[in-house]
């Protein structure tokens, strides 16, 4: 039970990642391979706030805002003189980036490990069932299930998620419509770094904050992402439960072959079915 | 046959020149160790300009093939006592072998798919290789002892004899490269990168075609890990790792990809600036992503672009 738990809790983070990945990709046709570094920037940041106002919860609530901020200003400054470019483009400006954010975080954080404390009220577990479980890790659970029903809801019934879906699916007649796409695209791309923000923020208290830490998630992001279906959300909730739950149970039962494991499922789907599990694709990649 | 033309020659002779002209002007031996180290990364970027440049496969999995070949040179020299020469034999094959494998799994994939795919499986290598063949990699602290050629009783450990070896293996690459791309082979290539789907119809076997660009690009990324294993005489998992496939990335596409002197125009740059920055600031890497960042924005053709355009004013 309480390794169900976990992996909920991996594939809850895995999740916030993923549907940032695939929400900036479904909408501006963008694999932001940065992801991961925006991440950690993230866990950084709520680090630093957390460390200096000892406030989980702001941290919770200050980072993902600063994320938007330093997400505009990428969207801004890399990736809009780029948009016509070949997709190969798009990706080496967003590897750039990485560099870039990580050069960053070790100017200003340097190499030592980081950690935030479990907020009071959170730390220690209940029982449940006969096993102990982490109230942190229930609360990730709990956190992370709101924001799935947060993002399908804002965009499969708010006018808001309606003007991106139109902007994703036919710029062009967005903007002859009156919807200002250069924006909508800044707003999509703030959005997804927000996300990972959040996820950095709520990673604090249950990982090591390092500069590594971007790196080895993002790569479990990109098979979620393609055993979902690039751009596809729903695809991204179920591989990212697949993933979260190979990797909890795989740690319990044979640690050493996880890795494997894990890229294994993907090499399968790649070649039984490489448009992804749930892949309707709108756009081609 | 494409029309070879005249500034492409020259500018390829004079980069040999000037690397055949290095032992003679300096005899410093951390001077022949940088040119070594250009020469031999250079291999690994005119390898990776195979697939990207002439093909359009972004790979971002390069760093398997490189680190492959390393290892079955360090293998086939320091377990089995082969000579130097089978050494660069088995790392030729190991690479193209490695890239075979890439290429087979992601046959049914393209574009994005393919990057992250290739990114991927070189993780997943580099995993295997540092955890679970630790006894065979020496997992992190890699194997000592890398050795040199032994041939003709010249002493190879001596730094300029040794940089010959690899200024010939260097010039013999560039050869293979300009035959391949004024080949009917190389056209073919340019065929699938610019349409893959014309190509088909035309009757190209598009698929076959990526697997060998793929392979042919493999197999020199290969020779260039054996090569960079005996010039440092050391191996590591580290050159499996993603940042080994991106700088190579970064240094063919800062140079100017599809271009014969691109990939060692950017070799030679970001190895400078390793070697200028690195003294006097420890976050010259960052600095690099600003440079490469702006390079694809404004010179997505790169430097030798930039200086095609200088050339036809």
């Amino acid at each position: 039970m309480s390794t169900f738990v976990i992996g909920l809790s991996i594939a809850m983070l895995l999740f916030l990642l993923s549907a940032g990945l695939t929400l900036i990709f479904g909408m501006l046709g963008i694999i932001n391979f940065a992801h991961g570094a925006v991440y950690m920037l993230g866990a950084y940041v709520a680090y630093q706030v957390a460390a200096t106002t000892h406030n989980f919860w702001l941290a919770l609530c200050v980072t993902p805002l600063v994320l938007a901020v330093v997400g505009a200003i990428i969207e801004r400054l890399v990736l809009r003189p780029i948009y016509d470019r070949p997709h190969e483009f798009q990706l080496l400006a967003t590897f750039g980036l990485i560099l870039v954010l990580e050069e960053a975080v070790r100017m200003i954080w340097g190499l030592q490990l980081r950690s935030i404390a479990t907020p009071p009220g959170l730390s220690g577990s209940v029982h449940v069932f006969g096993t102990d479980i982490s109230k942190y890790r229930l609360f990730v659970v709990v956190f992370g299930a709101a924001m799935v029903a947060l993002l399908f809801f804002g965009i499969e019934r708010t006018r808001l998620g309606l003007i991106l879906r139109a902007s994703s699916n036919n710029a062009g007649m967005a903007e002859m419509l009156g919807v200002e796409v250069g924006r909508v695209r800044t707003a999509i791309f703030a959005l997804g770094t927000a996300l990972a923000g959040i996820g950095g923020a709520i990673a604090g208290p249950m990982l090591p904050i390092q500069l590594q830490m971007g790196f080895s998630v993002i790569l479990d992001c990109f098979i979620v992402i393609i055993i979902g279906g690039l751009g596809n959300i729903r695809g991204a909730v179920a591989g990212a439960l697949l993933i979260g739950m190979t990797r909890a149970y795989g740690q319990q039962y044979a640690a050493e072959w996880i890795d494997i494991a894990t890229y294994g499922v993907l090499v399968v789907t790649l070649l039984v079915r490489p448009q992804g599990l749930f892949g309707i694709r709108l756009r081609t990649a | 046959m494409r029309q070879v033309k005249h500034s492409e020659v020259l500018t390829v002779g004079v980069l040999v020149l000037l690397f055949a002209a290095a032992p003679f002007v300096t005899g410093d031996e951390g001077w022949l160790y940088l040119a070594a180290l250009i020469m031999t990364w250079s291999i690994f970027a005119l390898g990776y300009d195979i697939s990207f440049g002439l093909t359009g496969l972004l790979s971002f999995g390069h760093a398997a093939f490189f680190g492959m070949g390393a290892y079955a040179a360090s293998w086939a020299m320091l377990s089995a006592g082969l000579p130097f020469s089978v050494g660069i034999v088995a790392a030729i094959g190991a690479g193209g072998l490695s890239a075979l494998v890439f290429g087979f799994v992601g046959r049914r994939v393209s574009g994005l798919y393919f990057s992250l795919m290739t990114l991927m499986l070189a993780e997943l290598i580099s995993i295997v290789m540092t955890t679970r063949l630790r006894h065979l990699s020496g997992g992190v602290d890699g194997l000592p002892g890398v050795p040199r050629p032994q041939a003709f009783g010249i002493d190879f450990f001596n730094a300029a004899n040794f940089y010959w070896v690899i200024f010939a293996l260097f010039c013999l690459t560039l050869a293979f490269c300009a035959v391949l791309k004024s080949s009917p082979l190389g056209q073919a290539l340019r065929g699938v990168r610019q349409n893959a789907v014309r190509s088909e119809q035309v009757g190209f076997n598009v698929g076959a075609l990526r697997l060998t660009a793929l392979t042919l690009s493999g197999c020199l990324s290969g020779l260039a890990g054996a090569l960079l294993a005996s010039l440092m005489m050391y191996v590591s998992p580290q050159l499996l790792g993603w940042k080994m496939s991106g700088d190579v990335v970064i240094m063919t596409l800062l140079g100017g990809s599809g271009t014969p002197v691109g990939p060692v125009i950017g070799v030679t740059l970001v190895e400078l600036l390793r070697e200028g920055l690195s003294a006097t600031t420890e976050h010259w890497y960052g600095l690099l992503g600003v440079i490469f960042i702006l390079c694809t924005i404004y010179l997505p053709e790169g430097v030798a672009g930039l200086g095609r355009k200088l050339w036809r004013r």
